[in-house]
């Protein structure tokens, strides 16, 4: 039990798909202009991530080694488009402001990554733990990136006006501004990574 | 004791000639300028100049004090990255301007590097470039000169150019009026006698060469006799080279040492680099000027030319 | 006037909407190979090869299969299947008919297939030339356009900033600013320096 949930936390923390292993990155700068658009794609991203995890440890079995990575992408490949035509359906707007994004879930890398390192090797329980984990964890990083851009750069959170009497730094919701807020986030964990060594 | 006998490996020959002085000569250089300005755009100009320094200053010791490095503080490059944010500013614009401006240019563009001399960007334009995109609204107000007490609002001649296609006598201006700075534009660039008086000490003392300038400001003027008139070979390069940061980039932001190629092969391609950018961005481009972003542009080239020019090894036959 | 048109795509897919700097598509490869010159040119050249011949064949898939048959919303699964099978193809037959150019092209190939440039690319020639199931003029000619100069942007991308790299190698710069953060500024710099072409038209 205690390692099930070592496998949920530690996509959160230590092995943070963004912060640490850099990873998925595409989605994390180019959604992150609002906390909502961020914390829509996360969900998506946790969604394909739970169930690409389930199906491909359950068929890890059967799967031959030799043509694996075309299954997997098959696999994945096929949430995303239930993932695209739910959202369609139920979140329009969203899935306008998202975009291109939605379709390229595919190949974020860590979903194939978590297929190929984890779900391949693994029982199907921790597998889902693992899944679920690491989609929290991209969903927080994602959240933290569009959390300071919004606030920064709109003087808003979740649409509602935070900061009054103050001059939004428009650069911050475009492209130089999310590069920048995630380079310094990641070197804000490396200090605080060296500090405790 | 242990230092009766120093082996050192060359070079064994020293110029007095250090860096702090020189960053100091360029300051010194770039004084007249400022008098231009107080005078053509009224005390105010001097207090953003005198808050973008400070903000330069304090930054720059903050994080010096916490990386536990040696003070460089009076080596006067935050002195002289502060002055150049100033320069590159409308004259009105609220102060806490300058101080976010030389904020980002000392800790994101050449702190976060590792400091002097390892900066690939020129720290004083990214500034320029950050709070341009930032905050549009105060970067593109200018106010007419000699306006001081009521300052009114007043378009720079590029962007009458741009946006309705005046021609100069149109504008109410005049070639002189242009060189003498008698126009709407940021602090440090109007006043093109003072800045002229300035080049012409750096390239006395040796301290920056006449190539980057030169070819950036020949090939912009180029450019623009052919290209920008209503004929091939009509267009006016005088009105180009005398409009916008032209004098300021070219002889003070594009010579940088740092931030431009080692050799001279490799400064001409970064001129015309300069000029050619500069034309493209002022005549398609959705900003009426180009100086800034086509020096950074060529900035992020510097690695690539010096790779592609290395210098030639001493005593080497080709 | 096609000709603008033609030119404002080229524009933008290399200075405004640049891959990387600007729609953050390909930035896992970017930072990966971005360390050195040399592999970038042969990044470089393999991402515009993959791009230009995927752009292509997903168009002429979409256009005269997907569309027809009304299996639209199939288009994210066969993009990827496509360009996954071409790209281990491609491998085969650069392996078989010239060593030199697989080993300039070849160990990048396989990276190239999660490389969401390439899927971003072909979405993005559907998304932007065809509207409601109908190709719009010279729809087929302005795919190809923007797929090779999508690559060549990214290309552009990849070598400044591998110039750049190698020149910070040595750098006293701050111990948790080393790799991948300064990476990030140094995009961050170059893509603010590109914004100037923002408002770019002929």
């Amino acid at each position: 039990m205690i390692k099930l949930f070592k496998e949920l936390t530690k996509g959160i923390f230590k092995e943070n798909p963004v912060f640490v292993i850099v990873l998925g990155l595409c989605p994390a700068l180019a959604v992150s202009t609002s906390l909502e658009n961020a914390i829509g794609m996360g969900i998506a991203a946790t969604f394909v991530l739970f169930f690409s995890n389930l199906i491909i440890s359950s068929l890890r079995k059967f799967v031959p080694d030799k043509i694996r990575i075309p299954c997997f992408i098959v696999v994945i490949a096929s949430f995303v488009t239930i993932v695209e035509l739910l959202m369609a359906a139920f979140a329009p707007l969203l899935a306008k402001r998202l975009g291109i994004f939605v379709p390229l879930i595919v190949v974020n890398c860590i979903i194939m990554g978590r297929a190929e390192a984890f779900a391949s090797r693994n029982k199907v329980l921790p597998s889902i733990m693992d899944g679920l984990g690491m989609g929290v964890g991209f969903t927080l990083a994602l959240s933290s990136v569009a959390l300071i851009r919004e606030l920064l750069g709109n003087g808003t959170l979740l649409g509602h006006n935070i900061l009054t009497n103050f001059n939004p730094a428009g650069i911050m919701v475009l492209a130089p501004g999310a590069l920048m807020t995630l380079g310094i986030l990641i070197a804000i964990n490396n200090l605080i990574k060296n500090r405790k060594k | 004791m242990n230092e009766r006998l120093i082996v050192s490996t060359s070079p064994h020959i020293h110029k007095k000639e250090t860096i702090s002085w020189i960053m100091w000569m360029v300051i010194l250089a770039l004084a007249p300028a400022a008098i231009a300005a107080t005078f053509t755009f009224g005390l105010y100009s001097l207090q953003l100049i005198t808050i973008s320094i400070l903000s330069a200053v304090i930054t720059e010791s903050v994080i010096i004090v916490l990386r536990r490095r040696r003070i460089t503080i009076f080596d006067g490059s935050a002195v002289l990255t502060g002055l150049l944010v100033a320069y590159n500013l409308p004259p009105q614009v609220p102060p806490w301007i300058p101080a976010v401006g030389s904020f980002f240019a000392i800790a994101i563009a050449k702190q976060a590097f590792g400091g002097l001399g390892r900066n690939i960007f020129n720290p004083a334009l990214a500034a320029r470039a950050f709070l341009l995109i930032s905050w549009p609204k105060y970067m593109t107000q200018f106010t007419a000169p000699f306006s001081q007490a009521d300052s009114v609002t007043s378009a720079t001649p590029l962007y009458l150019l741009k946006e309705s296609n005046m021609s100069l006598p149109e504008m109410g201006l005049s070639y002189l009026d242009l060189f003498l700075g008698n126009r709407a534009g940021c602090i440090g660039e109007v006043a093109v006698p003072a800045l002229l008086i300035g080049a012409v000490f750096l390239l006395v003392l040796r301290i920056i060469s006449l190539h980057i300038p030169l070819i950036f400001i020949l090939t912009l003027g180029f450019l623009n006799w052919l290209f920008s008139g209503n004929s091939i070979g009509g267009g006016d390069p005088l009105f180009a080279v005398l409009t916008g940061g032209v004098i300021l980039g070219a002889f003070f932001m594009a010579t940088d040492y740092v931030t431009s190629p080692l050799t001279r092969k490799g400064q001409i391609v970064f001129g015309i680099g300069c000029g050619l950018l500069t034309f493209v961005i002022r005549k398609w481009g959705g900003y009426p000027e180009g100086v800034s972003f086509a020096i950074l542009i060529m900035n992020a080239f510097v690695p690539l030319i010096d790779r592609a020019t290395p210098p030639r090894v001493y005593g080497k036959i080709k | 006037m096609e000709l603008k048109l033609f030119l404002t795509v080229i524009i933008s897919m290399i200075f405004i909407n640049n891959f990387i700097l600007s729609k953050f598509l390909g930035l896992c490869p970017f930072l990966g190979v971005s360390r050195n010159i040399k592999p970038a040119i042969s990044m470089g050249a393999a991402v515009i090869f993959v791009m230009t011949l995927s752009g292509i064949i997903t168009w002429l898939l979409y256009r005269f299969i997907l569309l027809p048959f009304n299996i639209t919303y199939l288009r994210t699964i066969t993009f990827i299947l496509v360009i996954a099978t071409f790209v281990q193809f491609a491998e085969m037959v650069i392996l078989k008919k010239s060593p030199i150019l697989y080993r300039t092209l070849g160990i990048y190939l396989p990276l190239i297939t999660t490389n969401c440039a390439v899927l971003g690319v072909t979405v993005l020639n559907i998304n932007n030339f065809f509207v409601k199931g109908q190709a719009v003029a010279f729809s087929f000619a302005l795919s190809l356009v923007q797929s090779v100069f999508a690559g060549v942007g990214f290309t552009l991308a990849l070598l400044l900033m591998s110039g750049i790299r190698e020149r910070l190698e040595l750098n006293d710069m701050p111990e948790c600013f080393k790799g991948i953060p300064i990476a990030f500024l140094v995009a961050s710099l170059i893509s603010l320096a590109f914004m100037g072409f923002n408002g770019f038209r002929f």
